[in-house]
């Protein structure tokens, strides 16, 4: 029994749903509400102890992170191979994971957090939020959380982050236009974790990321975006969030030169 | 007797002494008996950075843990320290340093994010304040300096800028003492179940760990030492006494490995 605990299906969340409708394994999914701090409360934390989302637990063994959890998923179950049978292009893969996990990811979020979650949670009781805070058990998502949902990061760190999105994006274009998939030949977990982090870029930083500037990128996410098992990863979301996906649909409008914004 | 399994592969590691990011590899080439050429770079130098040095390719133009080994296999580039671990595995299985469980793997793989993203940045801080600075205080010129400017990853760049100056604010050190005691209270409370970090048996976890673990006692020896960590510093002498692991080793040119240290990862910018 393969259950996952999940938020909105993109971004991490995304990342083991995806693979597992991508690779055909039943799961039970379990929606953990983040906006309404689920991931902290107690029935949670006897999931997971470090209180983050996804979380994935297979047979009663907690599986931890959401790219080792694609990595399982793969490697635990049959059915379509999705890390490439050759060792350079696997390694491509672990190298663009990492990429997107560590640099590109994290930039994105913070622009995320701060224009849609942070102005959400300031409409809230603050001395709630404040024990929501103190509430979470990694000092680091403690500092986090409360930078979103004080609007507290610093002009220079959200210039820093759109200078490596901008730097991701020109980087994975110029990969994207010698290949067909981030990692190679084959469609992998690289393109599974890349669409989970950049699918909404197109909307949220227009003049980065369209057909202009990035078409291979665009037809990327477009081409990923078709894929059967986006519909149903689509199909677990409960808020506004997936609508937002509407402009990779090519029957809209054309995401070109930033007019969506 | 090293062997090469496959007649036409041609391994050749860019390498600099046996620690930290570079101690990995070496060791798991010697674990597997694969045999390469050695190319020793001298790093303190910035020979990695001078026009000649291999021209980089699309991945390896971004360094993700700083300076660090490269591998090349049949000509092309392979970084990232446990990602050439992992490479070694898929492209030569036996003998195999990994368990073919998936959870096991699972297991190799979150321990490998704790270590580049928490663990080995602050270990690099604190090895460069301590053992980077100073040389560099007594060997640099301006067009070192210079050098060190034309540096394009902004935060290796950065970090070499700040051994140049001795520039360690007391929260940025602060913050690397944390996380360094953070990942040796991990370990020692692993290897206190256990004799191995995954499964029941030696792994890429355990070189992983070894290789950022082995300058510690000397760097840190407040947080690791027979009374603070006891199994740690166990775990650490049954590694060293492994062949392949004193053949990696015995690599230096220095003689003194653990204080070999240069720009690592980036400490995570946010939760």
């Amino acid at each position: 029994m393969l259950t996952i605990y999940h938020w909105e299906p993109n971004a991490n969340s995304g990342k083991p749903i995806l693979a597992a409708f991508e690779k055909g394994v039943e799961f039970e999914s379990r929606y953990i509400d983040m906006l309404a701090f689920e991931q902290h409360a107690p029935e949670y934390l006897k999931v997971n102890p470090n209180g983050t989302v996804p979380a994935m637990v297979h047979d009663g063994v907690l599986v931890p992170e959401s790219t080792v959890m694609m990595e399982y998923i793969d490697g635990a179950f049959a059915g379509p191979r999705l890390r490439p049978e050759d060792p350079f292009e696997r390694w491509r893969m672990r190298w663009w994971c990492r990429y997107f996990d560590q640099v590109v990811g994290p930039s994105i979020s913070m622009f995320g957090w701060s224009f849609f979650v942070g102005p959400a949670m300031r409409e809230r009781d603050p001395e709630e939020l404040r024990a929501r805070i103190e509430r979470i058990p990694l000092k680091e998502r403690r500092i986090a959380w409360s930078k979103a949902i004080y609007g507290t990061f610093s002009p220079e760190e959200m210039a820093e982050s759109g200078r490596r999105i901008a730097q991701g994006v020109r980087h994975l274009e110029a990969a994207l236009s010698e290949r067909a998939w981030v990692a190679g030949a084959t469609y992998s977990l690289a393109d599974i974790a890349g669409f989970n982090m950049l699918a909404g870029l197109p909307l949220m930083n227009p003049q980065v990321a369209n057909d202009t500037v990035t078409p291979h990128i665009l037809e990327w996410l477009r081409k990923i975006n078709e894929r059967p098992a986006i519909r149903r990863s689509f199909a677990l979301g409960r808020t506004e969030l997936v609508r937002r996906y509407a402009h990779l649909d090519r029957n809209a409008a054309p995401a070109a030169g930033g007019q969506h914004a | 007797m090293p062997r090469l399994p496959q007649a036409a592969s041609m391994l050749e590691l860019y390498h600099w002494e046996p620690n930290g990011s570079w101690l990995k590899p070496l060791i798991a080439l010697h674990e597997k008996g694969l045999k390469f050429r050695s190319h020793y770079v001298q790093v303190l130098s910035l020979e990695q950075h001078r026009p000649g040095f291999l021209p980089p390719s699309r991945e390896t133009q971004l360094p993700l843990e700083g300076e660090g080994p490269i591998l090349i296999h049949d000509g092309r580039q392979v970084t990232e320290s446990l990602f050439i671990m992992e490479y070694l595995e898929d492209a030569f299985a036996q003998p195999s340093l990994r368990p073919e469980e998936p959870i096991l793997h699972a297991r190799i793989l979150a321990w490998g994010r704790f270590i580049n993203e928490v663990f080995m940045p602050a270990v690099s801080t604190l090895g460069c304040q301590a053992y980077l600075a100073p040389q560099l205080q007594a060997q640099a010129s301006p067009a070192f300096a210079q050098l060190v400017a034309q540096i394009p990853s902004n935060y290796v760049r950065e970090a070499w800028q700040s051994a140049l100056a001795n520039f360690y604010p007391q929260d940025l050190i602060e913050d690397s003492r944390r996380k360094v005691a953070l990942g040796v209270r991990r370990l020692e409370d692993a290897l206190a179940s256990a004799p191995w970090l995954v499964g029941a048996g030696y792994t890429l976890a355990d070189i992983d760990a070894f290789s950022i673990c082995h300058s510690l006692p000397t760097l840190t020896p407040d947080l690791v030492s027979e009374s603070a960590t006891p199994q740690l510093l166990q775990w650490l002498a049954r590694i060293a006494e492994r062949p392949a692991v004193r053949a990696a080793l015995a690599m230096s040119r220095t003689g003194r490995p653990e204080q070999a240290f240069a720009p690592g990862p980036e400490h995570s910018r946010w939760g």
